[in-house]
């Protein structure tokens, strides 16, 4: 049954590194909805997390694909429902001075934070899962959206014990 | 350490060529390798072939690594020498063969800023070597090396390219003596298969009523001969062989039944289809093998031995997935497997068996010359063919007794190998004829090998078997393309006149008449030959699969049906 899976990777933070993995999904042809890359608390190695919709085999195979290249640490998957998945977005926005009430009414509705307020536009800070996010994007759509930044989902499998 | 210590970057790679025990490289020079070649001739123990192609020296290479069991060394320059390698790379990927690439880059200053024959091969070759690395520093040179040796071998093996700036080849260094681990490629060291798998796949192979053998290339990589035999006989379970896994069992075997897929037999793909289980040993179950993977092999469980998990069910749905190197698997399982026969299965494959039909002209077909060269040399001879329909006529009439004696390009299909991996193949193995079978169109892809043949010594028996056309493609047109022969016709020279400009004794044969004798001529006299055969022009591989059916739907003869290709 198909479900949005996130891979795990940790991999050597070296762009090759980070390529060849990258190369290696789109050669594999695999569902990718999101790639977020970051540092890790362990100096020279990075976290990729990938979030694709597949079946468990497909996720599973993407896994072995994964861990067979050379600068690759580990690496799993786990269905994104039984981990915790979050993305950032930054949202630059235009109210006006009327309705710039209506847009802290927004924000405050989706935890979401004013992080720049210069006298043209307003920048958004919203973070959550990917349906959370996509929501309150379309509640910032009520306004004038210039620009969108998303980081992609960054995930965890929760601990097993 | 005083300074006389120091050696250059390209000392160091000599040095750690002979360390991994390279004793041939097959190569070409240019601008950004020439630091390697100047240091070349102080390392006598590198015999370096000079190709006239770069493709010819990455399937020189692979060739070697087939035949020999060791990695096979090639070299380049930066730019068009290395994408040259390009089709050599990807043919050795695609079948699994330990082949170290050496490429000059230009000097690091110059590197993304689209120097003179400046090109990003670690990009281009991503897809198609098992690893790659560029090496920035000369300190890392000797390590860069050692780790793309055990990358290529170590796990399921493939091509390695290192890529080597000409200032850190010009670069000073110190020598330090090796010793590096494992490469960590495949995530570590294998783990054995686990007893409850093994278990079921035992009770699987003692219970099933019409059991089969599929064995491919991972049985000759594992060098897994004697445990498959052993197997096939403690169980009764007769054994196909995939193209790559031809001449992993012995074909005068009472057990063995062909090869299946596209141009298997019948009673092979008919036994396929009626099966309740089949045992794949080291095989990727490739299309070419399953035909239409929905109508495949309904009625059988699949037991998978291979050594890279990621194959385990890839393709095809599998009751038990043994990981693991297929000596090592076969091994446990003869410990485990109860003695049985499977005498009333074996006797109703045997009543699936259709006689042979072909004909050709003048009595000169494959079976006829194949079989000439096969008493040339009381079978001792190994077999390189190219691709398209002689190498369905290769695989398929030559009886291989001796493993690993039929190599061709299998996955990737490259027209072309022949000629050069034979030349490889012939330097592993000295004391036996080395054959480069070609058609006239994979012939014409690298036939100017020929001087590399006779600059460097190198006595490969070449035989191109000439119709006239692209024959599997023209094959195709007749089948599924309205017999159109779009481009297919294909113009040669005249071989023999070509053969002897390079100084090789050629010889056209164009009946059955004297065949043997031409093809003993060529087998005893020294050094390379050439016989070119004149073979029927539309003779067809029979039977064929049409792409896209199944198994079940071979076209057995002619007259073949005209359709179109659906889109």
């Amino acid at each position: 049954m198909s479900a949005t899976h996130a891979l795990t990777v940790l991999l050597e933070d070296r762009l090759i590194t980070f390529t060849r993995a990258v190369g290696l999904l789109r050669r594999r042809n695999l569902p990718v909805r999101s790639i977020a890359v970051g540092p890790t608390a362990t100096p020279g190695v990075s976290r990729l997390t990938i979030m694709m919709h597949s079946d468990e085999a497909t996720a599973g195979r993407a896994v072995q694909h994964l861990q067979k290249l050379i600068g690759v640490r580990e690496a799993a998957a786990f269905p994104a429902r039984d981990g915790v998945a979050r993305e950032l977005a930054l949202v630059k926005v235009r109210a006006s001075a009327e309705r710039y009430g209506e847009l802290l009414d927004v924000v405050q509705l989706y935890h979401a934070a004013i992080i720049d307020d210069a006298p043209d536009a307003t920048i958004v800070e919203l973070t959550g899962s990917e349906a959370f996010v996509l929501s309150g994007l379309r509640a910032l759509e009520r306004f004038d959206v210039v620009e969108v930044a998303r980081t992609g989902t960054v995930a965890l499998a929760p601990s097993t014990n | 350490m005083t300074t006389s210590n120091e050696l250059t970057g390209a000392q160091i790679l000599c040095r750690a060529l002979l360390e991994q025990g390279v004793d041939v490289l097959f190569g070409y020079p240019g601008g950004a390798i020439m630091p390697f070649y100047h240091a070349l001739p102080e390392f006598p123990g590198l015999r370096h072939v000079l190709v006239r192609h770069e493709q010819a020296a990455a399937h020189a290479a692979d060739g070697y690594a087939r035949a020999s069991g060791r990695p096979g060394v090639c070299v380049a320059t930066s730019g068009p020498g290395a994408t040259n390698l390009v089709t050599g790379l990807a043919t050795a990927h695609m079948d699994n063969t330990p082949v170290v690439a050496i490429t000059g880059q230009v000097p690091r200053a110059m590197m993304g800023r689209d120097a003179f024959q400046e090109t990003d091969i670690i990009g281009i070759t991503q897809p198609i070597t098992k690893h790659s690395v560029l090496v920035e520093d000369v300190a890392d040179l000797a390590d860069a090396v050692r780790e793309a040796f055990a990358v290529a071998t170590e796990g399921r093996p493939g091509p390695v390219l290192v890529d080597i700036p000409k200032d850190v080849q010009t670069a000073k260094g110190r020598w330090a003596e090796g010793g590096r681990e494992g490469s960590g490629a495949g995530g570590g060291e294998p783990v054995p298969a686990p007893a409850e798998l093994l278990d079921e796949a035992v009770r699987l192979l003692g219970t099933a009523h019409r059991p089969l053998i599929m064995a491919g290339h991972g049985v000759i990589l594992a060098d897994a001969y004697e445990e498959l035999r052993a197997l096939a006989e403690r169980t009764g379970i007769p054994v196909i062989t995939t193209l790559l896994g031809i001449s992993g069992f012995p074909e005068s075997h009472p057990l063995h039944l062909g090869m299946p897929g596209m141009h298997g037999e019948v009673h092979v793909n008919r036994a396929i289809q009626q099966a309740d289980l089949i045992l794949g040993v080291g095989l990727r179950f490739d299309d070419r093998v399953t035909g239409n993977l929905a109508g495949f092999a309904r009625g059988a469980k699949v037991v998978h031995i291979d050594l890279d998990p990621s194959e385990i069910g890839k393709n095809v749905p599998t009751a038990v997935g043994l990981v693991g190197d297929a000596r090592e698997v076969l091994r446990a399982l003869l410990q485990r497997v109860p003695a049985r026969d499977c005498e009333g299965w074996r006797a109703e494959i045997a009543g699936l068996v259709r006689p042979r039909t072909d004909s050709f002209r003048a009595g000169l077909g494959p079976e006829a010359i194949l079989d000439a060269i096969q008493a040339a040399s009381q079978g001792r001879c190994t077999i390189v063919s190219d691709v398209g329909q002689h190498q369905m006529w290769v695989a398929k009439l030559f009886r291989y007794q001796r493993p690993n004696t039929h190599i061709t390009s299998g996955g990737l299909g490259t027209m072309g190998f022949a000629v050069p991996a034979a030349m490889g193949v012939t330097l592993a193995r000295p004391d036996e004829p080395v054959w480069a079978i070609s058609g006239d169109g994979g012939f014409q892809m690298n036939m100017q090998e020929m001087a590399t043949m006779v600059q460097e010594n190198i006595p490969v028996k070449m035989a191109v078997f000439n119709n006239g056309y692209l024959g599997m493609v023209r094959q195709w047109q007749q089948f599924f393309h309205g017999r159109r022969y779009s481009a297919t016709p294909i113009w040669s020279p005249d071989y023999v006149k070509l053969a002897e400009a390079y100084g090789i004794p050629g010889r056209r044969i164009d009946s059955a008449e004297g065949l043997e004798d031409a093809v003993r001529a060529a087998v005893e006299r020294p050094g390379p030959a050439l016989l070119e055969f004149m073979i029927e022009q539309e003779a067809n591989v029979f039977p064929m699969i049409p792409p896209g059916a199944t198994l079940s739907d071979a076209i057995e003869d002619e007259p073949a049906p005209v359709r179109l290709v659906p889109a």
